[in-house]
């Protein structure tokens, strides 16, 4: 029984449960059983979104046990540091250091992260950190790009997904899926694709 | 779970009444509650009800199951439960399915079975309690025919695991664990029962089991029914076999399982001591990650509806802390959260007017509002008012008319407009529901506009009686998806002080700060225009269209 977890999470509104779609669907063209769970709960209000993806060739449940995710994705700086129990020893973890502050924080009546704590919990906890830039964020035709296709282009350039899924195929499946926006689509995965982390 | 918390008040009587054609109830429960408001277990209602309980583990097993469940019901001639849990019923798996089956009768079958339908009397009802209780005990025969539930004896004297509906799921994975981290168990030496059908429990099932082990590990989230089952039928085969589960203190009530939980079972059950790796996860740092109450989405009108509630009591000269608004259930609770804490009380939908009238006839001498949603006052609100009306207390009742259903994925509501009422619905007259009712002291205002807003909250507080404020307007996704526009609107930058009293006040999330201003995201805003009326410098305007 071999599995390969992936557990995502950010803010309601950033596409986390695109990327999550994405996944699947290129799993699913690969011949690889997936199970995604993903976890809605207040998200169009603001609230917390999470997705735990399980290609897996066994019996799996949806829910993933803590300490053992191959895989973190995290969209938003303060909610990564929600996926910190299931970070192990094997753990990649790309966090996109986005920045979507509660209105408290706004008006400094609540605390915030530092960039620097965040990262350094996760690489106490295990895992390897990949950060990923929200400034290099492209730009097609003057707008910023949607930045879930840009980060699913820096997983594929950069984690152990790349040894499970072509992104060739996911590039496809983002041009079918999307024919109209097909251009600043495939200009935010190819940006990912092209970012160098490391 | 919330959905048969709701809908209880029936569901007796539908188990003692039994039905023609096949009738299923789906549930959800919650563990973690990640999704709803409660964590409870819905196989307490089963039990009390005596309706059989099918637990699917995956997306398939749903599918299958709930073909099964309608065959069952049709056999035994009672309702069945199919109840999933958050993580199987928001999952998306592929699926076998087959070609779509529909009802062979095509006319509605009418059948007059008073002594079925009715509850009234002993002799009734007494005699409804008989058949279920049968078509009970007929249902576990079906069940083990089917082969729902899945036993394999391993040697004797070895370890026995139950695991019920989605735990069972994770039994592999468990092993596997477990052996990695030091606590194997030979494959002989196991024996397992996989439960798709927990109620009626499945006696002989779990006897065999219990007479083949020395150690039972009893994997169920949520709720012991299944285990404290399992130590009765032990109790009664007078067999000392040790048990493991909650009872024993291994297994949590509380959130949902995965593999690494369940093998902490097979270490309890070889002695050993559970390695860190399956405790849970690390949580150091968890603690700076900022807090994110679920706030109104950007133009929501409710945003204007307790701007204007808070200002009124402002302006009454109280302290918002005395004045108490009890919540109802919808977007409207959203009331509660920052930057607004308006709202004292959330209990079921429909009890935010008798609760405030509760308070008032406690003794409260200072003015009680009370808050309701357009469909929750439609469906649960009605009954209160009038008891409000009769008793005649000193009561303001806000009506927050969105003109939808909105915070369960926006169905149309008897007030919604005609244009989506489909045939042959028709939209209905809340003012005219309200006047019929005999409601004199009646406003309706538009929570875009907060100084009006403001004046008619502070009139109808100040005014005796039973009052009612309608306050209406359409919810904004709603509007934005019909491409209702309200016109844009800016922060004008010279203008802006960066009070950020706007943020303040609203918790708009269309508003973001920039290096030494507000400015409005407007890929967020819709132009409510809320934020530029508590902006004390102008900088905030609405574009000429
Ligand atoms: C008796 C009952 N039925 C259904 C529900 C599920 N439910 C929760 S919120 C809600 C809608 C509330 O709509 P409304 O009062 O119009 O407020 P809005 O969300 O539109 O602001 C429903 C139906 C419930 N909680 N109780
Ligand atoms: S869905 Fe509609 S009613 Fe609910 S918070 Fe958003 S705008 Fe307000
Ligand atoms: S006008 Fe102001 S309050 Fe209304 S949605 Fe836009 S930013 Fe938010």
């Amino acid at each position: 029984m071999k599995t390969y977890d992936i557990y995502i999470v950010g803010v309601g509104g950033q596409g986390v449960l695109t990327i999550g779609d994405l996944i699947s669907e290129a799993a699913v063209k690969a011949n690889i059983p997936i199970s995604f769970f993903p976890t809605k709960g207040m998200s169009q209000r603001g609230g917390l979104v999470k997705a735990q993806l399980r290609l897996c060739s066994g019996d799996v449940g949806p829910s993933m046990p803590e300490q053992s995710a191959d895989l973190v994705v995290a969209m938003e700086l303060s909610e990564a540091l929600k996926a910190l129990p299931y970070l192990g020893k094997n753990t990649e973890y790309l966090l996109y250091g986005n920045v979507w502050l509660p209105t408290a924080a706004m008006l400094g009546k609540a605390k915030y992260p530092a960039k620097e704590k965040v990262c350094a919990a996760i690489e106490k906890a295990g895992a390897k950190l990949y950060y990923v830039e929200p400034k290099a964020l492209p730009f097609y035709e003057g707008k910023p790009v949607r930045d879930n296709l840009f980060v699913l282009g820096a997983i594929m350039a950069n984690t152990g997904l790349q040894k499970l899924l072509s992104a060739e195929a996911i590039a496809e499946i983002i041009a079918q899926k999307w024919p109209k926006a097909k251009a600043a689509n495939l200009t935010a995965f190819n940006g990912g694709l092209n970012y160098g982390v490391l | 779970m919330s959905g048969l918390n709701v809908a209880y008040d029936s569901l007796i009587g539908f188990a003692y009444s039994g039905t023609n054609g096949g009738m299923v109830v789906y549930v959800a429960d919650d563990p973690g509650v990640t999704t709803g408001m409660c964590e409870q277990d819905s196989r307490g209602f089963a039990i009390m009800s005596d309706m059989v309980m099918l637990e699917p583990a995956t997306v398939q097993e749903c599918y299958d199951y709930t073909k099964f469940a309608f065959e069952l019901s049709e056999a035994i001639g009672a309702p069945v439960f199919l109840r999933g849990v958050t993580n199987v019923s928001q999952s998306h798996a592929l699926l076998e399915y087959e070609e779509r089956l529909l009802p062979v009768e095509k006319e509605p079958i009418l059948k007059k079975d008073i002594a079925k339908y009715t509850k009234a009397g002993s002799a009734i009802c007494t005699a409804q309690h008989k058949a279920l209780i049968s078509s009970f005990a007929e249902a576990e025969k079906i069940i083990r025919v089917k082969g729902l539930n899945e036993l394999k004896l391993g040697k004797k004297g070895g370890i026995g695991i139950i695991a019920a509906g989605v735990s069972k799921q994770y039994l592999t994975e468990a092993l596997v664990l477990a052996n990695r981290e030091g606590a194997a168990i030979a494959e002989e030496n196991i024996s397992t029962l996989k439960l798709a059908a927990t109620l009626p429990f499945p006696v002989q099932e779990l006897q065999a089991i219990l007479q083949n082990c020395s150690v039972v590990i009893v994997a169920e989230e949520l709720e012991p029914h299944l285990e404290r089952e399992v130590y009765h039928l032990a109790y009664k085969l007078g067999m000392d076999t040790k048990i493991i589960g909650k009872m024993d203190g291994t297994y949590s009530r509380l959130g949902e399982y995965n593999a690494g939980i369940i093998a902490q079972g097979l270490f309890a059950a070889t002695g050993k001591a559970v390695p860190a790796v399956l405790k849970g996860g690390i949580t150091a740092g968890m603690e700076l990650a900022a807090a994110r109450p679920i706030t109104t989405c950007s133009g929501c009108p409710h945003r204007g509806t307790y701007m204007a509630i808070n200002a009124a009591i402002k302006h009454l000269g109280y302290k918002k802390d005395e004045i108490m608004v009890t919540g109802d259930i919808g977007c409207t609770i959203l009331g509660m959260n920052p930057p607004f804490h308006t709202l004292w009380t959330e209990v079921s939908m429909g009890a935010s007017i008798p609760i405030a009238q509760g308070y008032i006839q406690a003794g409260v001498t200072k003015p009680v509002l009370a808050t309701i949603g357009d469909s929750t006052f439609f469906h649960a609100g009605i009954p209160g008012l009038i008891n409000a009306i009769q008793q005649n207390v000193d009561l303001t009742v806000v009506i927050l008319d969105n003109g939808w259903t909105a915070m369960t994925g926006m169905q149309v509501n008897p007030g919604t407009l005609q244009d989506y009422q489909k045939d042959p619905c028709q939209q209905v007259d809340l003012v005219k529901v309200v006047q019929g009712l005999g409601v004199e002291q009646l406003w309706l205002t538009d929570p875009y506009d907060l100084a009006a807003t403001t004046k008619i909250m502070q009139e109808a507080i100040d005014t005796k009686g039973v009052k009612v404020v309608i306050a209406r307007r359409e919810c904004a996704i709603q509007a934005t998806r019909r491409k209702v526009d309200y016109g844009k609107v800016q922060v004008i930058q010279e203008k802006c002080t960066n009070c950020k009293v706007c943020v303040n006040i609203t918790g708009c999330p269309a508003l973001v700060l920039a290096e030494n201003s507000v400015y409005i995201d407007d890929s967020q805003c819709n132009g409510c225009g809320l934020c530029a009326q508590v902006c004390k410098f102008n900088a905030i305007q609405k574009e000429a269209k």
